[in-house]
């Protein structure tokens, strides 16, 4: 099949959903397609958003492609005979975050409407799909509650191989991802001021906002917790990364209400590390069951910090989670030959 | 660009790319689909363009129609070609515009648009002075030629010759390899020929294998038909006496011109070449031959029997083309405006 991958981008700026086409491509084309990716830039602007979707509506792509995988929105909005649909968010602040204080949007009558008519074309352009998939369970629900769209749940698989390395479960916990505010390695650090055993935190990524990693250093600092503590504020490699989880205790990833469980989860469940998260960090809870493949605790320093001690003081807990963690990937069918056969069926 | 579709221009951009990231910019490759079939859609197909943004970008450079009507500040055209259906290939066979009333309003469609940008448009190059002349003579600005480069110099590094001219390149009717092979029944046995390159059909690789059999030049000509690497291709170029390249009537220098120089070799060429007479001047730099196997012959044999002669050429060659500053550090600075 000639299929096309449609998918909006931000020059210059990397995602999950780059990973997932660039790995999908491949994917497609050892399954005997012909793939073209068309990535089309996007401004997210709401000034000028709805004509920036209606040019994407306008390309005529049923001449070239027998299939199409619409995959970072708007590309959902194409037209084609066959398309399909993998979609991982809405725009979010006219959707769930509306109400919330993320949204400065001001409630006009301007706005309100313009809210109205987006919701209307992400419905229309989401029914003329021959099927619609989502990341996660979160935004599956989320489209059932605003476009009445049924999505079945398609979850990212890692790119590269997944055969990790897995050694016997170290004093160190490993938080790699990037350095923000809302992805709380704040949450973390001062949850190791709560511990009792010896335990050690090792932090690893970029970060954007040196403000935020200037607290951290210096909640470290005055909490004298710079032998326990580790800050790396770099971008680790590959290999690097996958030498760390393979001797780490367990992998924490605690964002806020995220979207989707994240690559942090997946990478440390491969490497057979049970996955220390917390109730409100959103799809991560769709991976990790309490007590099987990792531990979810309440939002707080204390909890975190007695679960961190717990997986320190019982290394049989510790890699029986992690062999939880690494049966949870099939469970969930995270595989690229399904995502394959799902999204061409 | 045309989904599934990968050339010439493909290959500029990814190169482009590449360079503008040895130069430690962060650079992107957009490739945005432009569809020119149905032709009355062409003006949709504009107006698709101008919805567009682009976001987090200091600087665009376009290259293609219709990309560089995207509404962007801070923008710098390096025209590979515009839409030719509407220009120079109006009137000729290639043309998918119709000569009635329709075709005419969708070709006066482009040439308008065409024209508003250019006129406003001061940071404008093209990539050869054949479509400077175009642009000049259609839409009546003057844009200077910043020709593409050739991507891979370290490899031209030249060498010892040994027993052989090579031919280089795609095969086709149009470069011409089958009069090369046609001459070499006039030269005398020692002479060596090497055609290097993947024929671009089935009837092209035919027509110099009949060739060969038919002049018995079995031993002395290598017919080496398939897709080279970079590095063997080079290998090839670096240890030829000198490099033969007889398009007809080509637009631009043609990487062959340049590697060749690039490695020191003196070129073969004929007086119907186009551009690439501009750099290869008969009894200078290379010898330029009437486009039929005599002639050729002649001037094979020339550089064959007098290795003295052909290395002095290879060597004028090579400062001519240095003295171009034909690279991607100079092209790129003149795009970003650094020089």
């Amino acid at each position: 099949m000639k299929i096309g991958v449609i998918s909006s981008m931000v020059p210059h700026i990397d995602g999950g959903y780059r990973m997932f086409v660039n790995q999908l491509v491949p994917e497609l084309e050892r399954a005997g397609h012909v793939v073209e990716v068309v990535w089309l830039p996007f401004s997210s602007d709401p000034k000028t958003m709805l004509s920036e979707m209606l040019g994407f509506r306008m390309m005529n792509l049923d001449d070239i492609f027998d299939l199409v995988i619409c995959c970072r929105p708007p590309a959902h909005v194409v037209k084609h005979r066959r398309k399909v649909v993998w979609f991982i968010h809405h725009e979010r602040v006219f959707y769930d975050l509306w109400d919330s204080e993320h949204n400065t949007i001001p409630k006009s009558a301007y706005w309100k409407g313009f809210r109205a008519q987006l919701m209307r074309a992400d419905t229309k352009c989401l029914r003329e799909a021959h099927a619609v998939f989502s990341n996660s369970q979160v935004v599956a629900d989320r489209l059932m509650a605003f476009n009445a769209i049924a999505a079945e749940v398609l979850y990212p698989p890692l790119a590269g191989d997944v055969q990790f390395d897995s050694n016997a479960h170290g004093a160190e916990l490993a938080f790699v991802c990037r350095i923000e505010e809302h992805k709380r390695q704040h949450l973390a650090v001062k949850a190791m001021s709560f511990t009792k055993s010896p335990v050690r935190l090792r932090i690893a990524g970029r970060s954007q906002n040196p403000n935020y990693l200037e607290s951290l250093q210096s909640f470290v600092e005055l909490n004298r917790l710079r032998d326990r503590i580790t800050l790396d504020h770099r971008w680790i490699s590959e290999g690097e990364k996958r030498h760390l989880l393979a001797n780490a205790l367990g992998v924490v990833y605690i964002p806020v209400d995220d979207d989707s469980y994240g690559y942090p989860t997946l990478e440390g469940a491969c490497a057979e590390r049970p996955i220390v998260t917390v109730s409100d960090a959103g799809g991560v809870g769709e991976f990790v069951e309490d007590g099987i493949s990792g531990l979810i605790t309440a939002p707080t320093p204390e909890a975190l910090g007695e679960a961190f001690d717990r997986l320190w003081d019982d290394r049989m807990l510790a890699a029986k989670l992690g062999e939880g963690a690494l049966r949870r990937i099939n469970e969930l069918s995270i595989r690229w030959d399904h995502v394959v056969a799902r999204l061409t069926a | 660009m045309a989904p599934f579709v990968w050339g010439g221009a493909e290959e500029l951009a990814v190169h482009f790319v590449r360079n503008l990231r040895i130069m430690g910019h962060e650079a992107e490759l957009l490739r945005l689909p432009f569809q020119w079939d149905p032709f009355d859609n062409i003006p949709a197909e504009i107006a698709r363009f101008k919805t567009m943004r682009l976001p987090n970008v200091d600087r665009v450079i376009s290259m293609k129609f219709p990309a560089y009507l995207l509404p962007i500040e801070n923008q710098t055209t390096w025209l590979i070609h515009q839409y030719r259906q509407a220009y120079d290939l109006w009137s000729s066979p290639y043309s998918n515009l119709p000569h009635d009333w329709r075709g005419e309003l969708v070709r006066d469609v482009i040439r308008s648009h065409d024209d508003h940008y250019f006129v406003n448009q001061r940071k404008l190059f093209t990539i050869s002075s054949e479509v400077s002349r175009r642009l000049k003579e259609f839409n009546g600005v003057d844009a200077p030629a910043l020709r593409a480069p050739i991507n891979d110099p370290h490899l031209f590094i030249g060498g010892d010759s040994y027993d052989y001219i090579i031919a280089p390149g795609r095969i086709n009717a149009s470069k011409r390899q089958y009069l090369l092979v046609e001459a070499m029944q006039y030269l005398p046995s020692t002479a060596r020929l090497i055609v290097a390159g993947p024929p671009e059909t089935e009837a092209d690789a035919m027509r110099l294998r009949n060739s060969v059999a038919e002049f018995n030049l079995e031993d002395r000509v290598i017919l080496d038909m398939r897709f080279l690497d970079r590095e063997e291709l080079a290998e090839y170029v670096n240890h030829a006496v000198a490099v033969a390249y007889l398009p007809y009537h080509e637009d631009s220098y043609g990487y062959v011109t340049m590697e060749a120089f690039q490695a020191s070799k003196p070129v073969i060429t004929t007086c119907d070449a186009g551009e690439l007479l501009e750099l290869v001047t008969d009894e200078h730099t290379g010898l330029v031959a009437e486009p039929d196997p005599q002639s050729l012959a002649a001037c094979i044999a020339q550089l064959f029997y007098d290795r003295k002669q052909a290395a002095e050429m290879g060597a004028a060659g090579h400062a001519l083309w240095r003295s171009k500053n034909i690279t991607w550090e100079a092209n790129i600075s003149t795009l970003l405006g650094l020089d």
